[in-house]
């Protein structure tokens, strides 16, 4: 095996999850201006509920869409009954609100489901593609193609649409956009529903290929917000930061050892910080 | 209140409480992960000591006291081990059952150099005979071993290895640096994170064309990423897994993805119909019966080791006249072979229970582990 090959692969598959979750934080953060440290729950929830209801029998068909649709509803309730009656607090308190909603569907998906690893069969089935000296799953495939194409509508959905207009309205200047009859509100749901959705599809199309259990959200978040912050937290970035995150910890793990992972891409993550803020001082456009 | 009445309940009151200290039971700890990536090794070996306490206690319990099991929850943590044992050594525990994994277990190793006797299955867990430690398994080295005799027996002299890089993968490590170049053996080694969700990377390095076995030394439901990479690969070979994975937990979280041969290096217990001792099949097959009515799941390595420690405890009760005289129970160990999942016989010179003989190399064949068929 070629382990260069093998390590564009992995990266890539890797890529195109922390993609959908970076992209996810992102849509949330500009609607809301809250970094939702519960965001990777929503990839937990969707993993552990698809396991859970093809376990028992039914059809992938009926478990993933009803996987996504719970990381959607997770998601909405951390907006609206967490964080919109509280829209008038400091956002570093918010922040922490959805910490701790991270750290209560946690608990309630370790009591409902128990502590051990869960996973289920993949919804593309056949021998990996092999090429090059490496070898890709077809359900890999599947991720990185629908998870790329998922990331891409959601950015073109902002760019293109009216609703997507007014949600870049709402998070510019929330204020104005109610003057111009945008319901904030509305948008805002909207927005973590969406994000939670991401967050679900990525778990969908993963976990097949590794496990899921209770604790799984809290590296998901970690990962998404690495990949935001690489992004500058720019909705059309937060993909190309995704497959660049993916890439680089499969790379450094070929080349430099497991034990070299973290270091080099929290390196990589100062230098890009470094890097922004060298262009707010001498010119550049601040980020948000 | 009358004089008589006022004499009668200061008299039962003395009466209730003579007799509750005769009942106080004897308070066994226990450190066991039961949250956190290495949930599947604590919660098997803790249900077992758990089944011990009520089978025990449901026939009177031992010397007329009930077994307390008293249990800790350290997550694998080493900081949070070491204060469950200084909690667990607060509440007067006669013994503490160690069912976390190697770093949490050698960090509260220092909290009991003056007893009480700390009993781990952990067979990364070597401890020098001058202590009072006591392990219940084979150690890595010997079942390290065993896969180089299995190699070797099949004509074999090659392996691709996956550690983790924490303290059990470092064990793993010298244990292959110490067995594999003195056979005669071969291998490549790569090193996963214990958080990773993807190991294709590091078996794309190590898993070339030729290697016949691929080891995943890998503890805990983690592990699930390396066989799941495997699949990943199409790889063919056969992939042997490591000792605290023979689980039913963890076989539930591959299923999907089952190598076309899973082997594994797990007590021979596992595979009752390989026990030759009388005395120790009879044990088990009570413990496989009972364990699996009152739990409702099956009995795997894990649980054997956790009925190891209940086995051990049991036979210090049951024979030492003063149980929480740590030198006491210490010798006594030292001197008294204890018959359970396989026969315990701990020295002066060794705290280490079993040996190379008490390992086989198993095979998941239809739903149950079984003697491995050869390599091919």
């Amino acid at each position: 095996m070629n382990p260069l090959t093998q390590a564009l692969i992995s990266g890539a598959m890797s890529g195109a999850v922390y993609a959908l979750l970076a992209t996810g934080l992102v849509i949330a953060y500009h609607t809301s201006r809250v970094v939702n440290l519960a965001h990777g729950e929503s990839y937990a929830v969707a993993g552990m509920v698809t396991a859970a209801i093809s376990g028992v029998g039914f059809s992938l068909l009926l478990a993933i869409p009803a996987g996504i649709a719970a990381a959607m509803l997770f998601s909405f309730l951390v907006e609206r009954v967490l964080l919109r009656p509280r829209r008038d607090w400091p956002v570093s308190g918010l922040i922490l609100v959805t910490l701790a909603a991270a750290f209560l569907i946690r608990g309630v998906l370790g009591a409902a489901m128990g502590v051990d690893g869960f996973s289920f069969p993949r919804l593309f089935v056949g021998p990996p593609l092999r090429f090059a000296g490496g070898a890709l799953p077809l359900q890999g495939l599947g991720l990185v193609a629908i998870g790329l194409a998922a990331a891409l509508a959601v950015t073109l959905f902002l760019q293109r649409t009216q609703l997507g207009r007014q949600l870049r309205a709402a998070a510019e200047n929330p204020d104005a956009a109610e003057l111009m009859g945008i319901d904030v509100d509305r948008i805002r749901t909207l927005a973590f529903a969406l994000a939670g959705g991401l967050g679900g599809l990525g778990a969908v199309l993963l976990v097949p290929l590794v496990s899921v259990d209770f604790e799984s959200g809290l590296g998901m978040t970690l990962h998404g917000f690495i990949a935001a912050a690489l992004a500058g937290m720019s909705p059309s970035l937060a993909i190309v930061a995704g497959f660049g995150l993916g890439l680089a910890e499969a790379l450094a793990t070929t080349y430099f050892g497991a034990l070299a992972q973290d270091p080099i891409v929290f390196l990589l993550l100062i230098a890009v910080a470094l890097w922004q803020s060298r262009l707010i001082r001498f010119g550049g456009t601040a980020r948000a | 209140m009358t004089l008589t009445r006022i004499v009668g309940l200061a008299l039962f009151a003395a009466f209730a409480a003579g007799t509750a200290q005769a009942a106080d039971p004897w308070v066994i700890g226990i450190i066991a992960p039961t949250t956190g990536p290495l949930t599947t090794v604590g919660l098997r070996q803790l249900s077992a000591v758990q089944w011990w306490e009520q089978d025990v206690n449901s026939k009177g319990g031992i010397r007329g006291r009930r077994v307390q099991i008293v249990h800790c929850n350290d997550e694998g943590s080493p900081e949070k081990a070491v204060t469950c044992a200084r909690d667990l050594i607060d509440k007067k525990s006669l013994l503490i059952l160690n069912s976390s994994v190697t770093g949490p277990i050698r960090a509260t190793m220092q909290l009991v150099t003056q007893g009480p006797v700390m009993i781990t299955p952990s067979p990364n867990v070597m401890p020098e005979a001058s202590t009072f430690v006591f392990q219940t398994s084979p150690s890595d080295l010997a079942l390290t071993q065993a896969i180089a005799d299995y190699l070797k027996e099949n004509h074999a002299d090659s392996l691709a290895i996956i550690a983790a890089t924490d303290a059990s993968g470092e064990v793993g490590v010298a244990s292959a640096a110490a067995i594999f170049p003195k056979s005669g053996i071969k291998y490549d080694l790569a090193r996963i994170d214990l958080r990773a969700n993807d190991a294709s990377v590091q078996l794309a390095n190590v898993a070339k064309a030729g290697v016949p076995l691929i080891y995943s030394n890998y503890s805990g439901a983690g592990a699930a990423a390396v066989v799941k990479s495997y699949s990943n690969l199409g790889l063919t070979q056969p992939l042997l897994i490591s000792y605290a994975n023979i689980s039913d937990s963890f076989i539930n979280v591959i299923k999907s993805d089952m190598p076309p041969r899973l082997l594994g290096t797990g007590l021979t217990a596992v595979s009752p119909e390989l026990i030759t001792d009388p005395e120790e099949r009879k044990r088990i097959e009570y413990f496989v019966t009972s364990y699996e009515a009152w739990k409702k799941e099956k009995m795997d390595n894990l649980s054997l080791q956790g009925l190891g420690l209940a086995d051990t405890a049991a036979a210090i009760l049951t024979q030492v006249d003063d149980p929480s005289n740590a030198v006491a129970v210490r010798d006594f160990l030292e001197k008294t072979p204890i018959k359970s999942i396989a026969t315990f016989r701990y020295s002066r010179e060794s705290h280490i229970g079993l040996g190379a003989k008490d390992i086989s190399i198993l095979e998941y064949k239809d739903g149950r582990w079984v003697k491995a068929a050869p390599l091919k």
